[in-house]
């Protein structure tokens, strides 16, 4: 080495016990912790329904009490509304949605796949689901009521129609999405066509076939709740229905709060089903 | 041996006119050879391990592996790709099983031969590590690995070490001498790196593109002094090496008036 080469370096200070850290200076929202604003804005929300009914800032008509609500909850646990108790009431709803939720997965993500690999199936399916698929289900629910009558054949199938697209849409759009270099390899490792969809194809598509399925428990929700509304003698649905014709609001309340519980409830499963079986998600 | 005749591409191109991708490219690839294909973007030499490989049939000429045509992809042919394939739900070492598992062997038999492989390639620690937590050089050596698990008869390489940096690059070349130098396979690797190039081929092709075209072509021993003595400087520091460096870049920069010109073999 030269002299010109050598460098010379004064001796540096210690570092302090506990530097400051950084990081780069973000854009939008960079992962944030959002949940104590969350936490709080909930909690204000629900004090000022209780300041509201308090003061009788509005009519207990139209916003009763929180204490009203929790009391006609536990009633309505005990005795039941309409002829049927609060288990069978969610029980039929709860019955109907995964009932359709199984029929529409067992038939959306074979489809969807074969789709996306086969010429004929993607000509003959895109028409019908291309022409039912945007219209609002209660279009035609009065049609599968006319058709199936109005037993619990036609909201299955309703809510079925109404879940079958995106999980279909969803296993084409998983099938697109899989790099020709990923196929490539497996065949140059000796992948046959069965191990070929087995081992890479399907595993490939499954991120995005639960982010259909995810979407479709979505639009289950809110298409069960209006089949319920229109034809049904159990469910959640049935009971917000029945109870607005006699203005109990309190029950229509009771109501939203046990379908928001079971709609979170449902997209928490979801969470950990996608941790469960994509934990690669988002890591490449 | 690898053997390719007089094989030539057209790809469609636009206004239904065609593109000449490859033209008329002949190569053989005895065993115990590294023949390294070297040339700038477009010059077809993706095009030739592609067909090679079975991912792209030929417009004319044959490829054939001892005697036998080529025509699809097989477990006689391993790939490492430049991009980097692994399956992120598997784990490093059921990757570089994935081929045993296509062929059928036993779970515990699959993955003692795995982990043998990871040894080779230096990865015997992160069998268990998921492919996303390596870094791009682990990746690539997982992919070199999953690749000899079939014991293919030839491993191709498709600019496997072009998305590294220099200094991994470095450490991958003298891997992959080892690699060689241990296991005996031939291999076809390609790249746009000239030194890259001189140290790792029994045999270089150069070729240009427009038509994609082999234009010379040199039989070198520097991988074979590498092998023997591990010492890169001594190579490095080569005159001739440093001479042929520079031939080299003549014909990537003006393929037809250097051959010509220097009198180097045409094919």
């Amino acid at each position: 080495m030269t002299d010109a080469a050598r460098t010379t370096t004064a001796p540096l200070a210690e570092p302090a016990a506990r530097p400051r850290t950084v990081a780069l200076r973000p854009f939008g929202l960079d992962g944030a912790r959002t949940g104590p604003i969350s936490a709080v804005t909930g909690f204000l929300l629900i004090a000022m329904w209780f300041l509201v009914s308090h003061y009788r800032l509005v009519t207990p008509l139209f916003l009763p009490a929180p204490g009203e609500v929790a009391a006609q909850f536990i009633a309505i646990l005990e005795d039941g509304y309409a002829g049927a108790t609060l288990g069978e009431h969610v029980s039929a709803s709860l019955l109907r949605i995964l009932t359709a939720a199984l029929i529409a997965a067992s038939l959306g993500i074979p489809l969807g796949l074969a789709m996306g690999l086969n010429r004929w199936a993607k000509g003959v399916l895109d028409t019908p689901i291309e022409f039912y698929w945007p219209l609002p289900p209660l279009a035609y629910l009065p049609l599968m009521i006319i058709w199936l009558g109005i037993g619990e054949v036609s909201k299955i199938a309703l809510l079925t129609l109404a879940m079958f697209a995106p999980i279909c849409l969803s296993a084409q759009a998983g099938l697109r999405s899989l790099p020709i270099e990923r196929v490539n390899a497996a065949l140059s490792l000796g992948a046959t066509r069965w191990q070929l969809f087995r081992a890479i194809v399907l595993p490939s598509a499954l991120p995005e076939i639960l982010t259909g399925l995810r979407i479709a428990i979505g639009v289950g929700w809110s298409t069960l709740v209006a089949a319920e509304l229109i034809a049904a003698t159990r469910g959640i649905g049935f009971m917000i229905m029945s109870a607005s014709h006699f203005l109990a609001t309190d029950v229509v309340f009771v109501g939203i709060g046990i379908i928001a519980a079971w709609a979170f409830a449902f997209s928490y499963g979801m969470h950990l089903l996608e941790s469960w079986l994509v934990p690669w998600k988002g890591k490449t | 041996m690898l053997r390719v005749q007089n094989a030539s591409v057209f790809f469609p191109g636009r206004d239904g006119g065609t593109i000449h991708a490859l033209d008329r490219a002949s190569l053989d690839i005895d065993a115990n050879s590294i023949v390294v294909a070297l040339g700038a973007s477009g010059c077809g030499k993706s095009t030739l391990l592609n067909a090679i490989a079975g991912f792209l049939p030929l417009s004319d000429g044959s490829i054939t592996l001892d005697g036998r045509p080529v025509e699809r992809p097989g477990a006689d042919r391993g790939v490492v790709f430049q991009k980097d394939t692994l399956l992120p739900w598997k784990s490093v070492l059921d990757n570089v099983a994935l081929g045993l598992d296509f062929a059928g062997l036993p779970l515990r038999e699959r993955r003692d031969r795995a982990a043998e492989l990871l040894r080779l390639v230096g990865l015997e620690g992160f069998a268990k590590a998921a492919p996303h937590e390596l870094s791009g050089g682990m990746r690539q050596r997982v992919g070199i690995a999953r690749a000899l698990a079939t014991d293919p008869k030839i491993l191709l390489m498709d600019e496997p070490f072009g998305a590294l940096d220099s200094l991994t690059r470095e450490q991958m070349q003298e891997l992959l001498v080892d690699v060689w130098a241990r296991t005996g396979k031939r291999i076809f690797f390609i790249t746009h790196s000239i030194e890259e190039a001189l140290f790792l081929g029994t045999t270089v092709v150069v070729m240009s593109p427009r038509p994609g075209r082999i234009v010379a072509r040199f039989d070198l021993d520097f991988v074979r002094r590498f092998a023997a003595e591990r010492d890169v400087r001594a190579i490095l520091s080569d005159p001739e090496f440093g001479d042929l460096h520079n031939r080299i870049r003549d014909l990537v920069h003006r393929p037809h008036h250097a051959a010509v010109h220097r009198g180097e073999t045409l094919q």
